[in-house]
C-alpha cells in the first residue's frame, strides 16, 4: 500500500470508530438524563447502610460505598490468594499422578480431570455451597475438643472461622483449577525429554531425587506461563461468588447498583479493580519467572 | 484370533503388574486405591438405585429441554434438537459417500436458521417470544449463535492485531486486552443492563439476543488470540511465495493466511466452544432460563425443596455428556482437515 492510502484508511477508520463511540455516549446522557441519575462519583463517599457478613477490615453500614468496594476487593484477593494455594497444591497432586507410572492412579487422575472440566464452575460451587455445607445439618457437628469444629455455619479452626460460602467457593475453585493447573503441569513434565530420565537413572540419583532435582526445574520455565493464565482464570472465575453470596468485589457493585442504580459507574469500579487485580497476578508471576530463569542460569 | 487375543491379554495382565505392583510404595498405593474405588462406587451405587429420588428429574424432563415453552408447540424444539442430535451421529458414524461428506457442512450451518425459525415461529407457524424460550435448548442456541457469530468478528480481531497500521492495530490489541482482562460475568452483565442505556430511545433488543451479543464480544476476544496463534506458525516464506505468484494482499489472506490458521487454531477453538457452551450456565444467575437456570427454578419448587443432590447429579450429567459430544465430533473433525493436509 502506498503512504497516502495507508493515512486515509487510518483517518477513515479513525472517523467511523469515533463517530460510533460519540452516538453511543450521546444515547447514554440522553438515557441517564431521562431517567434522572446522571453520572458522577460523589455516591462513593456516602453511607453504605449495607452489613456484610464477611469482613477482613472493621466496617459497620454507615461506612462509605468506598470502603465497602474496598472491602470487597479485599474479600476477593482473599478468596483468590487462598483458592490459588490450594488448588496448585492439589493439581500438582493430580498432575504428578497422571504423568506418573501407575496407570490405576493414572486412570484415576484423567477421570478427576475429565468429570471437573467437563462440567461448569457455576454448577460445582452450587453443589459445594447447597449441598457440601448447607446439607449439613445442624445437629452434625463434628467438634474435636473445641479446637475444630465443622457445621453449616462454617469451620471453626481454634479461633479462626471461616464461612461457608468462603469455603464453598475456596473449595469450588480450588478443585476446579486444579483440573486445569494437572493438564498444565502434565504437559510440563511430559515437555522434559526420556533422555533426561534415562541420564538421571543411569547417573544412580534415586527417582524421588532425580525427579527433583533434575525433571522438575525443567518443567518449570514450561509449566510457569500455563499457571499464570491459569491464575488469572482463576481470579476472573472467582466472581461466581454470588451464587454462593460471598461478598466479592462483584457481588458488592451487583448490591450497590441495585441500592443506587449507578450500573455505569459501578461497571467502571468493577473493571479498574479487576485490572488492579490482573496486573497484580502478571507482575508477581514475572517475578516468579525471573527467579526460576536465574536460578537455572546459575545452577 | 482367540489365540492372538490371549496373548494379548496375558502381556497386558504383565504390564499391570509392572506398572501396579512394581515396589512397596506403589503396591500400597494401588491397594488403597482399589479399597477407595470400590467403597466409594458401592456407595454411589447405593445412592443412585435406593436412596435418591428421581422423581425430581422424571417428572420435569419437558421443563429440563424447553423450559416454558408452551406445551402444544414443544414438538418445535424439540424437532431441533432430535435434528441435531441425528446430524452428529450421522458425522460420526454416517456413510462415507462423497456428495454426503461434502454437504454435511452445509446440513451444520443450515441447523442455525433452522432452529431459529421452529423457535421463533411465523411463515405458518405461531410466533413464540423469546422469554418462553428456556432448558437446554436455550443452551443450545445461546452457544451455536454466540459461537457462530464470534468466529467473523475474531478473525477480523486477529487480522488487525497483525496489521501494520498502528492505529488499527492498537485498538484491536486494546480490545482483545480488555476483554480477556474482565470477567465473563462482568461481560454478561454488560450486555443485560447496560446495553439498553447505549441504545437510542424506542430500539430494544431482547433479552436472549443482548446475552449472545455479550457472548461473542467476550469470546471473539478468545478466538483472536486463538487465530493470532495460528497466523503467526505459518512461516513467513507462505506469504512471500503467494506474492510471487502475483496474489494481492486481501487473497493472500483470503487463500493463504486464514485457511491455515484456521486449521492450526481448530482444537483450540473447538476448546473455546466447549468453554462457551458451559459458560452459557452463567445467565441462570442474570435471568434467563437455561439449563441451570431451570434446575435452580425447580429447586425452589416447594414440592421439591432440597433434593439438590439430585437436581445438580442430573444437571452435571447432561453437561458432562453434552461436552462430550462436542469433544468427539470436535476430533472428528480435526481428524480430516489432517487428512484433507495429506493431499497436499
Amino acid at each position: 500500500m502506498k503512504i497516502n492510502q495507508k493515512i486515509f484508511l487510518q483517518l477513515g477508520i479513525f472517523i467511523i470508530f469515533f463517530g460510533l463511540m460519540g452516538i453511543l455516549i450521546n444515547n447514554l446522557t440522553v438515557n441517564l438524563a431521562r431517567t434522572g441519575i446522571g453520572f458522577n462519583f460523589s455516591w462513593l463517599f456516602k453511607p453504605a447502610s449495607f452489613a456484610l457478613a464477611e469482613h477482613p477490615l472493621p466496617f459497620t453500614s454507615s461506612d462509605s460505598y468506598a470502603w465497602a468496594l474496598f472491602i470487597g476487593w479485599l474479600n476477593s484477593l482473599k478468596v483468590i490468594v487462598s483458592s490459588l494455594i490450594l488448588a496448585t497444591l492439589l493439581g500438582a497432586l493430580i498432575g504428578f499422578a497422571r504423568a506418573g507410572k501407575n496407570s490405576l492412579l493414572g486412570f484415576i487422575s484423567a477421570a478427576y480431570i475429565t468429570i471437573i472440566r467437563q462440567t461448569p464452575l457455576l454448577l460445582q460451587l452450587m453443589f459445594w455451597y447447597f449441598v457440601g455445607f448447607l446439607g449439613l445439618k445442624d445437629n452434625m457437628f463434628i467438634q474435636l475438643k473445641n479446637i475444630f469444629s465443622v457445621s453449616n455455619q462454617g469451620i471453626e479452626f481454634s479461633g479462626l472461622t471461616f464461612s461457608s460460602e468462603f469455603l464453598a467457593l475456596l473449595l469450588g475453585l480450588s478443585i476446579f483449577t486444579s483440573a486445569f493447573i494437572a493438564e498444565v503441569i502434565r504437559g510440563g513434565i511430559l515437555s522434559v525429554s526420556r533422555g533426561q530420565w534415562e541420564a538421571f537413572r543411569s547417573l544412580g540419583l534415586s527417582e524421588r531425587k532425580g525427579f527433583i532435582r533434575i525433571i522438575l526445574p525443567q518443567a518449570l520455565p514450561a509449566i510457569i506461563p500455563g499457571l499464570t493464565s491459569q491464575y488469572l482464570n482463576l481470579a476472573k472465575n472467582s466472581t461466581l461468588a454470588i451464587a454462593v453470596g460471598y461478598s466479592d468485589i462483584y457481588a458488592i457493585n451487583d448490591t450497590i447498583i441495585n441500592q443506587t442504580g449507578r450500573a455505569i459507574e459501578c461497571f467502571i469500579v468493577l473493571l479498574v479493580s479487576f485490572l488492579l487485580l490482573n496486573l497484580l497476578i502478571t507482575n508477581t508471576m514475572e517475578i516468579f519467572n525471573k527467579l526460576i530463569l536465574k536460578s537455572r542460569k546459575y545452577s | 484370533m482367540s489365540k492372538i487375543n490371549i496373548y494379548s491379554l496375558i502381556i497386558h495382565f504383565k504390564n499391570l503388574k509392572k506398572t501396579l505392583f512394581s515396589n512397596l510404595f506403589n503396591t500400597t498405593i494401588s491397594f488403597l486405591i482399589i479399597v477407595l474405588i470400590s467403597v466409594a462406587l458401592s456407595n454411589i451405587f447405593v445412592w443412585l438405585i435406593f436412596n435418591a429420588n428421581w422423581k425430581v428429574v422424571t417428572s420435569n424432563l419437558p421443563l429440563y429441554a424447553f423450559g416454558s415453552f408452551p406445551a402444544n408447540a414443544r414438538w418445535r424444539p424439540a424437532t431441533w434438537i432430535i435434528s441435531l442430535l441425528l446430524l452428529s451421529i450421522f458425522t460420526l458414524c454416517g456413510p462415507k459417500w462423497k456428495w454426503l461428506q461434502k454437504n454435511l457442512l452445509v446440513a451444520w450451518i443450515g441447523t442455525i436458521p433452522l432452529g431459529l425459525y421452529l423457535l421463533y415461529g411465523g411463515f405458518g407457524l405461531s410466533p413464540i417470544m423469546s422469554r418462553h424460550w428456556g432448558g437446554l435448548t436455550l443452551t443450545i442456541l445461546l452457544t451455536v449463535c454466540s459461537s457462530i457469530l464470534s468466529l467473523p468478528f475474531g478473525i477480523i480481531l486477529a487480522l488487525c492485531r497483525q496489521s501494520s497500521l498502528p492505529l488499527i492495530k492498537k485498538l484491536s490489541s486494546t480490545y482483545i486486552d480488555v476483554m480477556r482482562s474482565v470477567p465473563l460475568i462482568a461481560v454478561l452483565f454488560f450486555g443485560q443492563l447496560l446495553i439498553p442505556l447505549f441504545l437510542p430511545i424506542g430500539i430494544e433488543i431482547d433479552r436472549v439476543w443482548r446475552a449472545i451479543f455479550a457472548f461473542t464480544l467476550f469470546v471473539s476476544a478468545y478466538i483472536a488470540e486463538d487465530i493470532r496463534g495460528g497466523l503467526q506458525s505459518i512461516p513467513y516464506t507462505q506469504i512471500e511465495a503467494a506474492k510471487s505468484l502475483g496474489l494481492n494482499q486481501y487473497q493472500i489472506i483470503q487463500f493463504v493466511l486464514i485457511p491455515q490458521a484456521l486449521r492450526i487454531a481448530l482444537p483450540a477453538l473447538t476448546n473455546q466452544s466447549i468453554g462457551l457452551f458451559q459458560n452459557t450456565s452463567l445467565m441462570a444467575i442474570l435471568g434467563l432460563v437455561e439449563l441451570l437456570g431451570v434446575g435452580r427454578s425447580i429447586l425452589a419448587n416447594p414440592e421439591f425443596i432440597g433434593q439438590y443432590i439430585e437436581v445438580y447429579v442430573w444437571l452435571a450429567s447432561v453437561y458432562w455428556m453434552a461436552c462430550t459430544i462436542m469433544a468427539i465430533l470436535a476430533r472428528h473433525l480435526e481428524q480430516r482437515m489432517s487428512i484433507n493436509q495429506a493431499y497436499f
